[in-house]
């Protein structure tokens, strides 16, 4: 197309240059000049532009941000607005969780003393001075005073009897029976100052739950179960030293027994031989 | 060919000069209609289009996607704020990490008090059954059965008491002979889980939020166990005081049948007599 028009120009061109020489009075040459470029710019006109198709395809970009791009954006936007919707008022709503942190405040307030005293109260009983003194030791959550312990225990239910006094079976039983007591007895001494660290432990953990966020709390919730499989293992230490102690008894009984039947049957031979001397 | 080019030129030139009018002409001619003329940039309608068009564009994202992915980051940055400052704000998350590093101390107290010694016995056959007690080894169990027929005696030989006796004395003896070795079995297991929350706590402290519950998944496992645990010492205590409730009725029916004899022996006797 753009090769056509300029052959065309040429030939048109030369037409022009050949009438130019060849005309004789100025007059004319100016109106060839005139006629000429008015025909030249009307044969050979400017190659158009394609204005059409730029409009489209500003149009197309402007179709494509305003219907895909806007709306996928108007999505994302109402998709994140739900979630945080979502997480604001569904999963940690601030209203329930500063109502949960009150609340523990709450319980603190209500139950924390209370229990606390009732706990406290004083149950010693004992009104003679040897008793007295073996209920305040049994009593004072103290593992420092093990010898007091023992003696107190002596003075309130007797050493073990000397050899000269006692048969030796008479004397092991009565060992074991005054050892199993004592070892509890300390054992329980050292409970009651595991159960008074327990509570400390207890409150401090609640005293964290009251300003405690949700982030936090599962920090405060598996300190609070590894606390439980301690406390579940000192009572199971308890009930060991209650299983000795059941124990114990039985087997002094059963030794009794058994001595009982060794003093029926030397008595049934005492009693045969009486018999047949008379 | 040059000579005639030559010669042209010559012409030409010679005709430029006698012709300056119609030369200007052409000139003038030539140089307004020559067709591919140079576009001007400032005054062609298309470039002004395009222009417009770009800026309509440049506008358009501006508002459209610069204002969207505006709003998007201000919700985004609104979820950021709430999560930091109300889910997992970092100071509460610290000073919860630090409590349960101040609680470790406590809990090492408790498990000191546990391991305290508390042997109490004077005489060397209790002092040996005793320590076997109080061992927490589970290794210790086999040579309790000979301390404790040390000290509580063996079951009384065929033609030292009667079957019935013997067999009250062995089940008596067997009962709290298991009792004493789950005794033994129970220290030790607790010796075990007092251990294992231990290290339970120091996962605690170097927990994330995330990772938290993982850990307290454990511990509740753990929680189980020992609840399993503490009901298997408790089924032991009940058994005990089961076989003992039997004992005492066992010594009431023994006594009936041997008061039913002696009065059986005292008729004969009489009757004899």
């Amino acid at each position: 197309m753009r090769l056509a028009v300029y052959v065309g120009y040429l030939v048109s061109f030369s037409l022009f240059s050949w009438l130019v020489a060849s005309l004789e009075s100025r007059r004319h040459v100016v109106a060839a000049v005139v006629a000429s470029v008015v025909l030249l710019n009307l044969a050979v006109p400017m190659p158009a532009q394609a204005q059409g198709s730029l409009i489209t395809a500003v149009q197309a970009v402007l179709n494509v941000i305003h219907s895909v791009i806007q709306s996928a954006l108007n999505d994302i936007h109402d998709l994140r607005a739900a979630v945080r919707n979502f997480y604001q008022s569904v999963t940690w709503p601030v209203e329930l969780i500063a109502q949960a942190r009150s609340e523990v405040l709450e319980m603190v307030n209500q139950y924390r003393h209370l229990m606390a005293s009732i706990l406290n109260i004083n149950l010693k009983s004992a009104t003679l001075p040897g008793p007295q003194a073996l209920e305040s030791l049994i009593r004072d959550h103290r593992v420092d005073n093990f010898s007091s312990l023992g003696q107190a225990f002596t003075n309130a239910y007797g050493a073990i009897p000397a050899a000269a006094d006692a048969s030796p079976e008479d004397r092991a039983m009565a060992d074991m029976d005054d050892a199993l007591v004592l070892d509890n007895l300390k054992t329980l001494k050292a409970s009651d100052g595991a159960t008074d660290l327990e509570l400390q432990a207890a409150d401090a953990m609640e005293n964290a739950a009251s300003q405690a966020a949700p982030g936090s709390a599962p920090f405060l919730t598996a300190a609070a179960a590894a606390s439980s499989i301690r406390s579940q293992a000192l009572t199971q230490k308890m009930l060991a030293a209650e299983l000795r102690q059941e124990a114990a008894k039985m087997a002094h009984g059963n030794e009794l027994r058994k001595r009982g039947a060794t003093f029926t049957l030397q008595l049934r031979g005492v009693l045969i031989n009486l018999l047949q001397h008379n | 060919m040059r000579g005639r080019i030559l010669s042209i030129l010559k012409r030409s030139a010679a005709w430029t000069k006698r012709h300056k009018l119609r030369t200007a002409a052409l000139v003038l001619v030539l140089v307004t209609t020559t067709p591919d003329v140079s576009k001007g940039q400032f005054l062609d309608p298309c470039c002004a289009m395009l222009a417009a068009g770009l800026t309509t564009i440049s506008n358009t994202l501006s508002g459209v996607v610069g204002g969207g992915l505006h709003s998007i980051f201000s919700v985004e940055q609104s979820i950021s704020n709430f999560e930091q400052q109300v889910v997992w704000p970092q100071g509460l998350i610290s000073q919860a990490r630090a409590l349960v590093g101040g609680l470790q101390g406590t809990f090492n107290q408790m498990q000191a008090l546990t391991q305290i010694r508390v042997n109490s016995a004077t005489l060397p056959g209790a002092q040996q059954l005793e320590q076997d007690l109080l061992s927490r080894n589970p290794n210790q169990i086999v040579q309790t059965t000979a301390a404790y027929n040390a000290l509580y005696g063996t079951v009384p030989g065929e033609t030292d008491a009667s079957p019935e006796v013997r067999d009250l004395v062995d089940m008596t003896d067997a009962a709290a002979q298991t009792a004493m070795k789950r005794a033994i079995e129970i220290d030790s297991l607790a010796d075990l889980e007092l251990q294992a929350a231990g290290q339970i706590s120091e996962s605690v402290q170097n927990a994330a939020p995330g990772s938290a519950p993982i850990i307290e998944a454990q511990a509740d496992a753990w929680l189980i166990r020992a609840n399993a645990y503490t009901q298997a010492a408790t089924a032991d205590l009940m058994r005990l005081r089961a076989v003992d409730l039997a004992d005492s009725s066992a010594e009431l029916k023994i006594g009936a049948t041997n008061t039913a004899n002696l009065r059986q022996g005292l008729i004969n006797l009489l009757q004899h007599n």
